[in-house]
């Protein structure tokens, strides 16, 4: 008989005890305990409609499973299980595969008959329910459905439990506390299995903005992790302060959605900064970032991430997108309402803090490489500082530059855009790319960079190159064992190659060589992007420039 | 366009039949038709709702027949439910059909049987979502719970009158369907549903107002006066009935319906007259006893209560209320001493 044991009988057993055990869920214990099993009942469920979709009529189904009828029968009858999720499709669906449209024995007759029944109390406001008899016959008289009326009955239920929930937060009632702490915690468990239900949203959104006089978290851990999870995976929608009290009450939530945000951007292929954008907007962390202490764990997680990947390019354009898109907030909040720059980086030297926050928008492009040296020269006094020569402090302020990368971008565009003097900007662009000094590393990758960059500025006003010309500088990518010089070396050949009168003709195939032949082609990619945004929002006034740097995207495109 | 007006007009018998024990004689292959007719009202819905004429002429075809419950435009969108729901029902339909039907209805997956009535799993949600919502955990006032069913019940009475004044149903007609349909309920619940119903219209309903509603649309807000007056005329219109009104509700819900609704206000006020005159003073205890074994009355202490209700209103109705109250005390000869008129206590007790 049995071919295949999709559903092993030891599973049937237990989930019959379980359903045996929760009875209608009437206790407090057993509707916490179905709430723990919900998600696997529902596998399991499925796994049982598979097996028995394919037996016709209940008969075999019943020979296989001769106790299938009491455990539907049960589930039926339990509130938490139909309202979870899919299950009651499921449950449906296995109902309907063991009625028989030719009753051959008195058992398939009482089988149709029972599932009959099953199926009024699941849709219909039944007859047989003491309390809707009427209910169920005006209804009708009104020419509308157990649909209709189950639609505006669980509306109304929600909102009068929404008005109570606000008026019981706002009297504060001191005397009853404890008991309105544990009643509103039954409430959040209650939701559990109605999360996805749309109709619940005001109750959910009322939940998470609710206080009790406690300290204590007053909802269920369960109840904040499948919010947090239904919200994550778009299953239902919630108010912004919603989702923000969310994570500021429950943190293993704030860390899962800052993950989830990661492994969303590494799993699609960036076309543009734009959507790189779209996606962080859209994770609403930014925003949610207003509260300092949402900002600092989004960061620490962020650090953590740039560790683990050893800095890539990827991860250093998602930080400095977040960080942008998280200044663009805070400068739209009232003023009353905001938190003073300290809140956000306690630990850091404010003067650099103040100097990196400035948008460059803000400034006029000629007060740019200025600024810069500023910038530069607060962040080598503070790295050559004995006093903060630790490891763990250089890599402080090293994030803190990393989160502004903007102007690390402009520093190097501003080498070979203009007149400026080149140490500090240098120095900095060194920084980013090189910040231990142990070995004197940095101040190696110093030496090399000041020694491409006098060779591209050499090349800079001939108009009549030849990749020949270029041949020192490539090699420096291509020969370099130490990879930041690498990296350094390519991002300012890249603005060469975009700003240079000559260097457009041989970009392409410059370009072409090194990400061929050099595992830079993402860094590339990267950076051209990030300039791209920048030329599409704040206007660039070489337009050669403008259009090369599309070519060379199209073509990159399509190979990272 | 007659032709398928010729089709509408076949809904109701379609709908009866799906109610009756004629569906024992279907198979599955009449059942597979009666649900394509759903569907295919349910098309003609969507596609006429933008289209006034159209959605009139066919509202005015299906009433021709004049069926119970009434039928309008509306309920061709709602069709494969009302059928599909009904048929479920109906415990005549032999197996064949019925297999068919839940199949075609619960469309598990794979079966390949066109697009169907949406939302039976939603359906089968809600109903639990307030079953679960309904638990003593959960309500710590069953007082509240009872009130969300009463509002759920009120609710749809109110979608249903808006649906059959659009549709441009007659006065006389709308007056006897909704008799019908509150006789439904037991009183109690039936005087509840209406003083839901009447509480949920907007303020602006009664009285001219700015002549517009929370949907934006002056022309509903009209039409909302319209519904309104269609309840009030079931609730005045029987003595006995509006009796039962007040006294099954409190006198705070009371006074906040005779505020927004002046004739509710003026026979509520004759009503309070009526009872206060059975009082008789019992100068052995020292005050106003109730007179006979009438139950349709009230204690001396609840008839202040309403009393100082009504005072505690807008401004029109506490004048409304005084003025009432001192014609009585005039009439029973102005005397201020205590014991004389009930009036006269009463305008004592509630300070004027």
């Amino acid at each position: 008989m049995a071919q295949d044991t999709t559903v092993p009988k030891l599973t049937f057993e237990y989930w019959l005890d379980k359903a045996i055990e929760w009875g209608q869920a009437t206790t407090l214990e057993s509707q916490k305990d179905v709430c723990l099993h919900l998600p696997q009942l529902q596998e399991f469920l499925h796994q049982l409609y598979e097996t028995i979709k394919n037996l016709q009529g209940s008969t075999i189904a019943i020979q296989r499973f001769p106790l299938i009828g009491q455990l539907l029968g049960r589930l039926c009858w339990n509130p938490f299980v139909i309202g979870y999720d899919e299950s009651q499709k499921t449950l449906m669906w296995c109902l309907c595969c063991l009625y028989s449209s030719e009753p051959q024995n008195a058992v398939e007759l009482k089988a149709n008959s029972w599932i009959r029944s099953l199926l009024c109390h699941l849709l219909c406001s039944s007859k047989w329910e003491s309390n809707e008899a009427e209910t169920s016959t005006f209804i009708s008289a009104l020419g509308y459905t157990s649909a209709d009326y189950y639609c505006h009955l669980v509306k109304n239920m929600v909102i009068s439990l929404v008005t109570e929930l606000r008026e019981n937060q706002f009297n504060g009632l001191k005397i009853q506390e404890s008991t309105s702490a544990s009643r509103v915690k039954a409430v959040s468990i209650f939701c559990v299995p109605l999360i996805t239900l749309p109709d619940l949203t005001p109750l959910l959104e009322t939940l998470l903005l609710y206080h009790g006089g406690l300290s204590k978290e007053i909802l269920s851990l369960e109840f904040l992790e499948a919010v947090n999870e239904a919200f994550l995976k778009k299953k239902i929608t919630l108010s912004e302060s919603a989702v923000f009290s969310l994570w500021l009450r429950h943190l293993p939530s704030l860390e899962k959605a800052t993950l989830h945000l990661l492994d969303q951007l590494f799993s699609i292929q960036w076309n543009s900064l734009e959507e790189v954008v779209r996606v962080i907007k859209d994770s609403l962390l930014p925003q949610a970032a207003s509260h300092p202490a949402i900002f600092r764990i989004v960061n620490e997680i962020f650090k953590n991430a740039l560790m683990e990947t050893d800095g890539t390019s990827e991860v250093m354009t998602i930080i400095q997108v977040f960080t942008q898109l998280f200044l663009q907030t805070h400068q739209n909040e009232y003023k009353q309402h905001k938190f003073p720059l300290k809140a956000y980086f306690p630990y850091h030297h404010q003067p650099l803090v103040r100097g990196l926050i400035r948008r460059p928008f803000e400034l006029p492009t000629a007060y740019w490489s200025q600024h810069l040296k500023h910038i530069s020269d607060m962040v080598k006094a503070l790295v050559e500082d004995t006093n903060t020569s630790s490891l763990i402090d250089l890599f402080e302020i090293w994030f803190l530059v990393a989160c502004f990368g903007e102007w690390v971008d402009i520093a190097a565009e501003q080498l070979l855009k203009a007149a400026v003097e080149p140490d500090a900007v240098l120095w900095l662009l060194a920084f980013y790319y090189c910040p231990k000094n142990e070995n004197q590393q940095r101040t190696q990758t110093m030496v090399e960079a000041e020694a491409v960059y006098n060779h591209l500025m050499m090349l800079f006003s001939c108009a009549d190159l030849s990749l020949k010309d270029l041949e020192a500088a490539v090699h420096r990518v291509m020969g370099i064992e130490q990879c930041c010089n690498q990296r350094l070396t390519t991002h300012l050949l890249t603005n060469f190659l975009l700003f240079s009168p000559g260097g457009h003709k041989l970009a392409q195939k410059c370009i072409y060589h090194i990400t061929e032949t050099t595992d830079t082609s993402t860094g590339v990619y990267n950076l051209l992007i990030r300039t791209a945004y920048r030329f599409n929002h704040s206007g660039e006034e070489n337009q050669r420039a403008v259009k090369l740097l599309n070519e060379l995207l199209q073509k990159l495109t399509f190979k990272v | 366009m007659e032709a398928v007006l010729g089709q509408v007009e076949q809904l109701p018998a379609l709908l009866a039949v799906s109610r009756s024990p004629l569906v024992r004689d279907w198979d599955p292959v009449t059942l597979d038709r009666a649900l394509e007719w759903a569907r295919y009202f349910q098309h003609l819905h969507d596609r006429f709702l933008a289209r006034p004429q159209l959605r009139e002429a066919l509202g005015r075809r299906l009433r021709r027949s004049q069926p119970y419950p009434p039928l309008g435009f509306p309920a061709l969108g709602r069709c494969p439910q009302l059928l599909g729901l009904a048929l479920l029902e109906n415990r005549a339909l032999p197996p064949a059909a019925c297999r068919r039907l839940l199949r075609s209805l619960l469309q598990p997956p794979g079966t390949g049987i066109g697009p169907e009535p949406r939302g039976l799993e939603l359906l089968a949600r809600r109903k639990a979502a307030a079953r679960l919502l309904a638990l003593p955990q959960l309500q710590a006032d069953a007082q509240l719970l009872a009130e969300a069913e009463v509002r759920a019940e009120a609710e749809l009475l109110l979608r249903r009158l808006r649906e059959e004044r659009q549709e441009g149903g007659e006065a006389a007609g709308q007056r006897r369907w909704l008799g019908r349909a509150l006789e439904q309920l037991p009183q109690p619940r039936a005087l509840a549903v209406v003083a839901a119903a009447l509480a949920l219209l907007p303020p602006a309903a009664d009285s001219d107002g700015d002549g517009s509603s929370p949907d934006g649309h002056p022309a509903s807000a009209a039409g909302d006066g319209c519904t309104a007056g269609l309840l009030l005329s079931w609730l005045l219109d029987n003595q006995e009935r509006f009796s039962a009104f007040c006294l099954c509700l409190p006198g705070s819900r009371l006074a906040f319906l005779a505020g927004h609704y002046s004739q509710l206000s003026t026979s509520y006020l004759d009503l309070l007259t009526c009872w206060g005159s059975h009082l008789h003073y019992d100068p052995l205890q020292g005050r106003w006893v109730k007179s006979g074994l009438d139950k349709a009355e009230v204690s001396w202490e609840e008839l202040k209560e309403r009393f100082s209700r009504l005072c505690q209103g807008s401004a029109p109705l506490e004048e409304q209320t005084r003025a009432a109250l001192k014609l009585l005390r005039t009439r029973d000869g102005d005397f201020r001493v205590r014991g004389l008129s009930v009036w006269t206590d009463l305008l004592m007790e509630i300070g004027y």
